[in-house]
């Protein structure tokens, strides 16, 4: 923790501060007025309180990379570019980039004039430690986005150069502040990088310091007043919240304790609610390298499900529509097949695969079943099998149930069962103990990221979560996989994931399900906010507040 | 002096009872399947085999059961808690943090239950069977069916919410930034509800031990000698009838005496009260063991020595007791 104290405002300041949201804040009290002359004019200060959910276990962002931590550590650490709306790459940390021809070498010029909070200067050597002994060995991702990273050369302190082995056309994807953080390397040099005293107490280039950790309560984030982009950032400070309990958390948005929200930090039941209250508003923008999807695994090593007609059949018998309209209260997509359609943008997306949203559905997964040689017994049931249902909420635990309506019609009787994280990770994972799973996949910006892993045959590895559990062996899908990682030519690229597509939906490893549509509840008297895809992924350093 | 031989045999009985704690928790808690390196490995999407691996050898867990047995206990017995490395901290660190606010809640919801749950008792059974005694009994009972978390989320709903009189949630209001006095009046504006949600329930409790005690005594030679002797109903009462009365009820609280370290998940839940109840629960969620035990043998010390005070105090109450 820095212990020079940051000026902000004095207390009577504060106090008037909340005082006037504090005023605000019975709902339906006053509807705030909008101001005359359309949108406000920027002021500086106050303090922005953000709900978090659930309380991220460590700040090591660059060795852990579960959703609840970059929320926070995204303010202090800053990657080497960010995103546009349109998922173009913009300058963060490098000022500009080249791609050489072949692919083979991205040059990155750097921003001058940046220091770390502990007052060392930014240097391409913090970029190559970054690169070649944090992410590349700690980071969980690592082994994926830089498989392709040789070196990180360094001709003067503010180039640097990548070498890939092969092109990697993702890795551009791959650089904002999230995925891959700059840390100062004269901090963790010779230090074993999760254990370093900086973990949980970060030090980076962003525009909020870390100040204090209240564990259980709340992460304190202070202004940094030598932010290197002039005049930013406007709040003097940022808090983040942690309640456990999802009906408090609403509540404390409604009392106006809380100013923002995102992700499911808001149970979806009180969306609708949080959209009515007057001095709350809402946006889906900001999940745009999220792509998150509902999906179903089936185990190809049980007998049943060895069989494509059985897993199809499945697949017929669900109403995805369904699953978004009462599970998800209509905050979301219905699912076509492994590629969310956020991938829409970039083209690798389509939805000429085979459709299992048929009016006759149900008639043709009877008949498969019928033809795999699984005829109704007297009770109408054909087989069971067990459903193993996500422990990360209770929203899962309701289409489990759905499910087993489902799949009833067609003759297979689901039994679920709920276990703990552990337990649950453990069975569908390692001991490979499972019929169906049920899980939920973020792709992130790109499916080399976080599609891959769940299909291609190299990626069968026991004990690691996440991957392809399913004994799914394509040897049309890990060629076509294989070749999308490497192509540089975007049309041939989309070409290569369309059919990818195809095949996988027509072999049905696994029934993508939904779309989930995240929502993000704000106080009318926060701006400035939601500025790109990546949502609470990036710094708040233009946010104000109204006061 | 008789008491304080008493006193050392009970002391000494409970340092077996610590022990036999230690190693129960430890091998209990190897029963359940997965690890911390999973949990974690897990939560950070797809980890490769050797960063799972890496988290096993950093955390121990790749090292034979016997060996991680011994090392825990030689730790123990030099009260030193280990680190928690999926929290990245001292294991004692995370707990005194959370000991100061779980103790405040506890104590203020425990003693505000106690004193008032003894009185209502006695005022009860002192009209028994009137008016008094039967909104006595509808209260208490309402108290005692009412789901804790159903009534901390109305408390909200009511006070927060709708009237705008106390926060939400939360131990303090960070973003005021409080200092000294005010700091100790936010808290204690932050208290209210998650006090008055817990201490509801221990309230109806102690209000139906205690009247039932009081109408145990009410027949008693005792009682009847002092009404005998023309002492008035005041006296009798306060002077003679409570001090025995009093006994299984402090009985009873000293057992409590647990709950009162362990927090109450849902309390702490529903009002984000960062207590050691919570704690624990992330901690056996995410399986991580040093954490938990660390939290185990906390409480069973604790738990142990309240035990014993209280011992203490009832062998003061009705010296009978040290046989």
């Amino acid at each position: 923790m820095s212990g020079i104290p940051t000026p902000h405002l004095s207390r009577r300041a504060m106090l008037l501060a909340t005082a006037a949201i504090a005023v605000a804040a019975p709902p339906a009290a006053k509807a705030q007025t909008p101001r005359p002359g359309g949108t406000p004019t920027p002021v500086p200060g106050g303090t922005m309180v953000m709900i978090v959910n659930p309380e991220p276990a460590t700040l090591a962002t660059y060795a852990v990379s579960a959703g609840n931590i970059p929320p926070i550590t995204t303010q202090i650490y800053e990657g080497l570019l960010t995103y546009d709306w349109d998922l173009k790459p913009q300058p963060l940390l490098a000022k500009s980039f080249e791609v050489s021809a072949d692919g083979k070498t991205i040059t990155f010029k750097l921003q001058e004039g940046v220091t770390f909070h502990n007052g060392a200067a930014f240097t391409s050597a913090d970029v190559q430690y970054s690169f070649m002994e944090i992410a590349k060995k700690v980071n969980p991702n690592g082994p994926v986005i830089l498989r392709e990273l040789e070196s990180v050369e360094t001709p003067d302190a503010m180039t640097a150069i990548f070498k890939l082995a092969n092109p990697a056309p993702y890795l551009m994807m791959s650089l904002s502040s999230n995925n891959i953080p700059i840390i100062c390397k004269s901090v963790f040099e010779g230090t074993v990088p999760m254990q370093n005293p900086s973990a949980n107490r970060p030090i980076g280039t962003g525009p909020f310091k870390f100040a204090a950790w209240e564990r259980g309560q709340f992460v304190r984030l202070d202004k940094n007043d030598k932010y290197w982009k002039p005049g930013l950032p406007l709040l003097n400070r940022i808090i983040a919240r942690f309640i456990p309990d999802a009906a408090t958390r609403s509540a404390a948005l409604e009392t106006g304790e809380a100013h923002y929200a995102a992700y499911s930090a808001v149970n979806a039941a009180d969306i609708k609610r949080m959209q009515a209250n007057p001095i709350l508003d809402s946006t889906t923008r900001g999940y745009g390298t999220t792509a998150a999807t509902s999906v179903l695994e089936f185990n190809m090593r049980r007998p049943h499900l060895a069989k494509k007609e059985v897993r199809q059949a499945i697949c017929y018998a669900i109403d995805r529509q369904f699953i978004v309209n009462n599970i998800l209260y209509g905050f979301g997509r219905p699912a076509v097949g492994p590629l969310s359609s956020v991938f829409s943008t970039s083209g690798w997306f389509t939805d000429d695969v085979r459709r299992f949203d048929v009016p006759n559905r149900l008639e043709i997964a009877n008949k498969l079943l019928d033809d795999a040689g699984y005829p109704r017994g007297p009770n109408g049931v054909r087989f069971g099998l067990h459903l193993e249902i996500n422990s990360f909420g209770e929203q899962w635990l309701r289409q489990g149930e759905y499910l087993k309506q489902a799949l009833a019609q067609i003759g297979i009787n689901l039994t679920l069962r709920s276990e703990d994280t552990a337990t649950w990770l453990r069975r569908c994972y390692t001991d490979y103990d499972f019929d169906i799973n049920e899980p939920f996949y973020s792709a992130g910006a790109d499916p080399v990221i976080g599609v891959h892993r769940h299909y291609v045959s190299s990626a069968i590895r026991q004990g690691t979560t996440f991957v392809n559990n399913k004994d799914y062996r394509s040897p049309i899908v890990d060629k076509l996989m294989d070749d999308a990682t490497r192509e540089l030519d975007r049309t041939k690229r989309a070409a290569l994931y369309h059919a990818a597509q195809k095949q996988m939906v027509e072999d049905s490893p696994g029934a993508w399900l939904a779309e989930v549509q995240y929502v993000t509840i704000f106080n009318k008297k926060l701006h400035d906010h939601t500025m790109g895809p990546l949502g609470t992924y990036e710094a708040f350093s233009r946010a104000w507040l109204e006061r | 002096m008789r008491r304080w031989r008493y006193f050392g045999y009970r002391l000494a009985f409970a340092l077996p009872v610590v022990f036999g704690i230690l190693v129960l928790n430890f091998f209990l808690i190897q029963l359940a399947p997965g690890d911390a390196a999973s949990v974690l490995a897990g939560e950070s999407g797809a980890a490769s085999p050797e960063y799972t691996a890496m988290l096993r050898e950093k955390f121990g867990l790749d090292r034979p059961l016997l060996e991680q047995f011994l090392a825990y206990i030689g730790n123990a017995v030099q009260f030193n808690l280990g680190y928690s490395f999926r929290n990245d901290s001292p294991v004692f660190e995370l707990i005194l943090a959370r000991l100061g606010p779980t103790l405040l809640l506890m104590l203020t919801a425990f003693g505000a239950a106690l004193t008032l749950g003894t009185a209502l008792g006695v005022l009860a059974a002192v009209a028994r069977n009137s008016w008094r005694d039967a909104v006595i009994s509808v209260i208490t009972l309402i108290c005692y069916a009412t789901p804790v978390f159903w009534l901390g989320l109305m408390l909200i709903v009511v006070f927060s919410v709708n009237l705008n009189w106390l926060p939400t949630s939360g131990f303090e209001s960070i973003a005021e930034g409080y200092e000294g006095w005010e700091r100790w009046v936010d808290i204690g504006r932050h208290l209210v509800m998650p006090g008055t949600a817990l201490g509801l329930f221990y309230l109806a409790l102690y209000t139906r031990v205690m009247r039932a005690s009081m109408l145990e005594q009410t027949g008693m030679d005792y009682v009847v000698t002092a009404r005998a002797k023309g002492q008035t109903e005041r006296k009798i009462v306060f002077g003679h009838m409570l001090r025995n009365a009093f006994l299984p009820v402090l009985t009873m609280a000293g057992v409590q005496a647990g709950n009162l370290i362990g927090g109450s998940v849902v309390v702490e839940t529903v009002f984000g009260w960062p207590g050691l109840g919570t704690l624990a629960f992330n901690a056996l969620q995410s399986r991580d063991l040093n954490l938990l035990l660390g939290i185990f043998f906390i409480s069973a010390c604790l738990v142990v020595a309240i035990n014993l005070a209280v011992e203490l105090l009832t062998i003061t109450l009705d010296p009978r007791i040290q046989a």
